[in-house]
């Protein structure tokens, strides 16, 4: 059996010359193809803290914690990166134009303490006049009057964040008393206190 | 001659995933064998019941690492049969070049691990360096070397971008001169020649009574193929053969799998120069109540998935079965009558994926095992020496 | 035979046993059946029509308990289901293991899933679920709770 042994002998002095196949990591860097989905990050500036990422992700490796502190009220967003498994469904659904979160190309993720493996950003948040549940995060509700256009002045809620945003807004608008009556309306609040604002009749 | 029990598993070096074969041996030839299974159950169709219809598709996914796309390409159509719709031409196209390109990579990792089960460690090594070559194709293609979400119900996620389409061409076309030097050698080995020409022989008669599947029943005559009897994704506009063999031994299996690499090297090719233009999507919106039965051809058979959902947006009820549920127990006519030291490379010529068999689990739905590596152990001893007290033996 | 030709002669020949035929489409159809005939259809399709047993699955609905049987019929591509209505409290049906070899596992994980049945199965004992988990407890019914206190349900850090 001759010739089967001079096939395998060619792969073998081809093997000797090249060197071996595998490559010299961790010594040399590995680049990734720029195709590689790698780990989502969070940008601040695009994001609007809309929930959407965390509602849709299979996983379950997107939570938020909002912290109601009246001076300085703010929305978390966590992702935990040992439960992601770098589908880009948060990538797909982020309302804003697929930029709020955006899977990178970092594939070197290995950490020791499992407690640590968590990013998050900060988003600030409204709360409600009345009763100081949070309402939405600014970034979102300016984002649905951008897209409402006129029809915002439908709801003290947008129109209110939008005007306190662009810096024209008249201190003496907004009362100060709690009353449950017409003053009551021209104030940022949340869905159950803006029913029974505008529903009342006393 | 008294008869000895001989365990292979749970934790066997020559097996990749856990099970437990007992086989009773008289001499040298095996007498018996019986198939323990369940020690990777983890509870996949209760779990796809608490997700939505798109969540799911991830999870499915993750059955199996190696024939992870044929599973969702099932669901998914499935779910397009209680709607009786189809997708897009562009969606079918880009499907059906992620499925071959997943064949390809599987039938070369179980080549590579045939020759490692005989002891040939260097055709191991060197169809796994083969190997690399479509991982990373795979990876220009879908963004990862495995699991690739790529699948939705109405289409598929992401597209492919046509720049990447050349690159992608030569790579598959670098393949062909090695993987022709590779058919020659294994073909030719005399040694390969007497270790897997006549043993394992799974009869025409026993094949169709267990209904065997895939590439084990096609190297016995069966021809069945789900790509050809019930053509779907881009499966009927390309030319290309189906391999069936005669005798139903191991070396048939051996030149099946060689030849299909071949096969869907050309659909691949054929598919990835003639992509339409086009959606990618249907947007489909809600699912009525309805029931609906999904199959597709994985690396390994026929995988079979029912759907019936009741008007939410979850699934009432999700049945999975894999392929190799159904090849596994013709190991009860194939190993009976070898010989021990054939036991192996027998069991392992149906390409056994344990992960894909058993889909329940021992494990809660979304946190740790509740077995751990240890406890297996000590179970799978006291299995062992339970099995002994049985029958009697020491 | 053709599609028709197979489909009205099924129909004639079980004509007391069928309760409803429901041709979906050309690649489906529904057939539900009474459980006491399940043996004798499933042996007519799988060894006179020489169709491809391809599994059985079991499902809870909230009033009863449902078995499809799926045979597949590769040469018209065909594949035929049969359902069985089983009383949810005690569900008991005949088992095919002993005319085709290929139903044995998947009445084995039925039975200790689901809790069913079979009779005359030639080996029903566990398939899929640990020694330690405890009898009468089916993991895929409706009703079923969890029965572990020590495990752990959330991430787990």
């Amino acid at each position: 059996m001759k010739l089967p042994k001079v096939r395998e002998l060619t792969e073998a002095l081809k093997a000797l010359i090249t060197g071996p196949y595998t490559s010299k990591f961790p010594k040399k860097p590995h680049i990734a193809h720029p195709n590689f989905r790698g780990q989502p990050v969070f940008n601040p500036d695009k994001c609007v803290g809309c929930l959407a990422c965390e509602y849709v992700c299979p996983a379950e490796a997107i939570g938020h914690e909002d912290i109601k502190d009246p001076k300085n009220p703010r929305r978390v967003m966590i992702h935990y990166t040992d439960t992601c498994i770098f589908c880009g469904c948060c990538e797909a659904a982020c309302i804003a134009d697929n930029e709020g979160i955006k899977l990178s190309n970092e594939w070197d993720l290995a950490f020791f303490d499992r407690s640590q493996a968590q990013e998050t950003i900060e988003k600030e948040l409204l709360l409600c006049e009345i009763c100081g549940e949070p309402v939405a995060c600014k970034d979102h509700l300016k984002w649905i009057a951008e897209r409402l256009g006129e029809l915002s002045y439908s709801s003290p809620t947008l129109y209110l964040s939008r005007l306190k945003e662009l810096g024209i807004i008249d201190d003496n608008i907004i009362a100060a008393s709690r009353d449950y009556s017409r003053s009551d309306r021209v104030k940022i609040l949340c869905a159950r206190h803006r029913r029974e604002t505008t529903l009342s009749t006393k | 001659m008294a008869k000895s029990v001989v365990p292979i598993g749970p934790f066997h070096p020559l097996q990749e995933e856990p099970e437990f074969f007992t086989l009773t041996v008289d001499g040298e030839t095996v007498v018996d064998i019986d198939v323990n299974i369940g020690y990777n159950h983890r509870g996949i169709e209760k779990l796809s019941e608490r997700k939505s219809f798109d969540q799911s598709t991830f999870v499915i996914e993750r059955i199996c690492g190696i024939c992870s796309t044929s599973h969702p390409f099932a669901y998914t159509r499935a779910v397009e049969d209680i709607i009786q719709v189809k997708p897009p031409e562009r969606a079918e196209y880009i499907r059906t070049i992620i499925a071959e390109g997943e064949r390809i990579h599987s039938h070369l990792l179980w080549l590579g691990l045939a020759g490692h089960f005989l002891g040939y460690n260097t055709v191991y090594m060197w169809v796994w360096k083969l190997r690399e070559e479509i991982l990373d194709v795979m990876e220009i293609l879908s963004g990862n070397r495995n699991s690739y979400a790529m699948f939705k119900p109405g289409g598929v996620r992401r597209d492919i971008k046509s720049e990447d389409i050349p690159g992608v061409i030569k790579k598959i076309d670098s393949i062909v001169p090695t993987l022709n030097r590779l058919k020659k050698a294994v073909l030719d080995d005399p040694v390969l020649h007497a270790r897997l020409k006549g043993i394992g022989i799974l009869t025409y008669e026993d094949a169709i009574d267990y209904s065997a599947l895939g590439p084990t029943a096609r190297a016995s005559g069966v021809a069945k193929d789900v790509r050809k009897d019930d053509p779907y994704g881009a499966y009927d506009k390309v030319d290309w053969d189906m391999i069936v063999t005669k005798t139903g031994d191991v070396f048939e299996k051996v030149v099946v799998r060689v030849l299909e690499t071949y096969e869907s090297i050309k659909i691949m090719k054929h598919c990835l120069l003639n992509l339409p233009e086009g959606d990618i999507d249907l947007n489909i919106k809600d699912i009525p109540p309805g029931e609906g039965i999904g199959t597709a051809e994985a690396p390994r058979g026929e995988t079979f998935h029912y759907v019936r959902s009741d008007g939410t947006n979850r699934p009432a009820r999700h049945k999975v079965r894999a392929p190799t549920f159904m090849n596994l127990p013709t190991c009860k006519a194939t190993v009976v009558g070898e010989t021990v030291s054939d036991a192996t490379i027998i069991l392992a010529s149906i390409d056994p994926c344990y992960c894909c068999t058993e889909r329940t689990a021992v494990r809660d739905t979304r946190g740790k095992r509740l077995y751990a590596a240890k406890e297996l152990i000590r179970l799978s001893q006291q299995k062992t020496a339970q099995i002994k007290r049985k029958m009697g033996l020491k | 035979m053709t599609r028709e030709e197979l489909l009205a002669d099924i129909k004639k020949r079980f004509s007391d046993d069928i309760m409803e035929f429901f041709d979906r489409s050309p690649r489906r159809v529904y057939i539900e059946i009474k459980p006491s005939s399940i043996v004798k259809i499933a042996t007519y399709i799988f060894k006179d029509l020489q169709a491809r047993f391809n599994i059985a699955s079991g499902v809870d609905s909230r009033t009863h308990m449902e078995i499809l049987y799926h045979f597949t019929l590769e040469p018209l591509n065909l594949l035929i289901s049969l359902r069985v209505k089983l009383d949810r409290k005690n569900p008991r049906i005949e088992s095919i293991a002993p005319v085709f070899r290929a139903a044995n596992w998947i009445e084995r994980e039925m039975s200790e899933l689901l809790g069913i049945d079979f009779i005359g199965h030639p080996n029903l004992k566990r398939l899929l679920l640990a020694d330690e988990w405890p009898q009468g407890v089916y993991p895929l019914r409706a009703d079923y709770e969890e029965w572990d206190k020590n495990a752990i349900r959330d991430r787990g850090v």
